[in-house]
């Protein structure tokens, strides 16, 4: 699953970063940073309510990709690449 | 005017809607989504998506307006009563000092003096919420982010309720609008005169305070005027402490005659964002926001006409059926709650993250020391119209000592 913001939607509520706070961030101006990888398969569901819970409706989810369906049995989650896209501090 | 439907005309002002608006706000949803205020004769909208849609088109319903609503000021108030692109830049230089990690960092501060405040009561098992906990700890965190001292709490209080309430110090119910208006103009004289000192302090000798950075701060490679900085110190002052004040008042009026929810957010402080959250969206004690109309518009049948001031009612709005499920529950564990408490679009309140902060902290602590308490028997609370301020909130609960 992927999200994406549009930045010219968020104003900053502030609402995806409190609610998900592993999946979204904040930049400086309180704005939201989403990350731009896969999100691993446990952080789907915070990433949704994040998401669902834009007053803006700035947060879109997309779950037409590989984590949506069923993993082969045995195979841990992809980690290769984390839910940031960059380091918090 | 034509063939267009005439709007009922409502009287937003009302007392007795102050105390229980939901009912009102569900009648004017349903049979007159666009109705007309006593008060100015203006349009007011009341549905949840019409109310969202518009504060996201400020070219359409522009923030405008200083002569609609002169609260003591001389210009107006920024970035609240100006629009974008200039907003813009002004909520670009702000809102970092406005984030949800700055206003956490006030967070021991003002848990210190909730903590003080309910020393001063406690073991009296009583005290009148409104005077003596909502609208001081709003105050003094006001105090501590431009870095005034708490002495002059009491200095900004009266001035406080000059300008919002002119006629809460002559103990009168109404003020004649000229006796009104000459109070709320030497209050306004009166705080700018206040913060002019503040900011000759600051421009001297900077210190960790908003002031100091207001004073050195730069759009686009310029320093901001003197009278930007007063603009924004007063809109500061205006719409940061009554709003959250109201807000607390509305929150433990609501939980006092709620006991099992109460007992669950005493036992389980993490539910109290939740509730923070809920508790906004059914009282909204902000109740609605001004626009003015760029251009005419009809909505839903009503003319609106270009220079009308509109209301839009953030607290029909946040509990509109047709928006929220079961948006009569009041919902501590609501999975999506996309409330307009504190509007939407590019005028979202600068303070909604301090706002959010206080009032977790305040709910977090009260219950700490007192989780079981009742509004006083024979006593009812009060609640002001507009900004929806528990102006008369006694409690009691069972004292320790």
């Amino acid at each position: 699953m992927r999200v994406r913001v549009d930045g010219r939607r968020c104003v900053g509520h502030g609402r995806c970063y409190a609610l998900a706070p592993e999946v979204y961030a904040d930049d400086e101006r309180g704005h939201c940073v989403a990350p731009a990888t896969e999100l691993p398969r446990e952080l789907e569901a915070q990433a949704r309510r994040g998401a669902e819970n834009c007053p803006e409706h700035a947060i879109s989810v997309d779950a037409r990709v590989e984590s949506d369906r069923p993993r082969p049995e045995g195979r841990p989650p992809d980690r290769r690449t984390g839910p940031m896209s960059r380091p918090r501090s | 005017m034509g063939d267009s439907r005439e709007g009922e005309r409502v009287n937003l002002f009302d007392p007795a809607v102050a105390v229980d608006p939901q009912p009102f706000y569900a009648d004017l949803r349903a049979r007159c989504p666009v109705a007309r205020s006593t008060f100015l004769d203006s349009p007011v909208v009341s549905r949840y998506e019409d109310v969202a849609r518009a504060l996201r088109q400020p070219e359409l319903f522009s923030s405008a307006m200083e002569k609609q609503i002169a609260l003591g000021t001389e210009r107006p108030m920024i970035p609240q009563q100006i629009d974008p692109p200039d907003q813009t830049r002004y909520r670009r230089l702000l809102d970092p000092h406005f984030s949800r990690r700055k206003m956490e960092a006030l967070a021991p501060a003002i848990r210190s003096q909730a903590n003080a405040l309910i020393d001063r009561f406690e073991s009296r098992g009583a005290c009148e919420f409104d005077s003596e906990f909502a609208i001081p700890l709003p105050c003094s965190a006001f105090l501590s982010l431009l870095g005034l001292p708490l002495s002059d709490l009491p200095a900004f209080l009266e001035i406080k309720d000059d300008i919002i309430r002119p006629q809460k110090r002559r103990g009168v119910p109404m003020l004649p609008i000229a006796e009104a208006v000459a109070i709320r103009k030497a209050a306004g004289t009166r705080i700018y005169a206040h913060f002019e000192r503040l900011i000759d302090e600051r421009s001297a000798q900077p210190r960790d305070d908003l002031t100091s950075s207001l004073v050195h701060a730069e759009i686009e490679g310029e320093r901001l005027s003197r009278s930007e900085i007063l603009d924004i110190c007063f809109l500061l002052l205006i719409a940061g402490l009554d709003t959250v004040t109201a807000t607390l008042g509305c929150s433990i009026a609501w939980l006092a005659r709620h006991p099992e929810e109460r007992r669950r957010i005493a036992r389980e402080p993490a539910l109290i964002p939740g509730a923070v959250e809920e508790l906004l969206r059914w009282e909204t004690p902000v109740t609605g926001v001004p626009r003015i109309a760029t251009q005419d518009v009809t909505l839903h049948g009503c003319e609106i006409k270009r220079g009308e001031m509109v209301t839009f009612l953030l607290g029909a709005a946040n509990t509109d059926a047709a928006h929220f499920r079961d948006s009569d529950r009041v919902d501590f564990d609501r999975e999506r709650n996309l409330h307009l408490a504190f509007g939407a679009g590019p005028h979202r309140c600068l303070g909604s993250h301090l706002a959010r902060m206080e009032l977790r902290v305040a709910l977090e602590e009260w219950h700490r020391r007192i989780p079981d308490y009742a509004i006083a028997p024979g006593a009812t609370p009060v609640y002001s119209p507009g900004i929806r301020e528990v102006m008369h909130l006694p409690l009691i609960w069972a004292s320790r000592r």
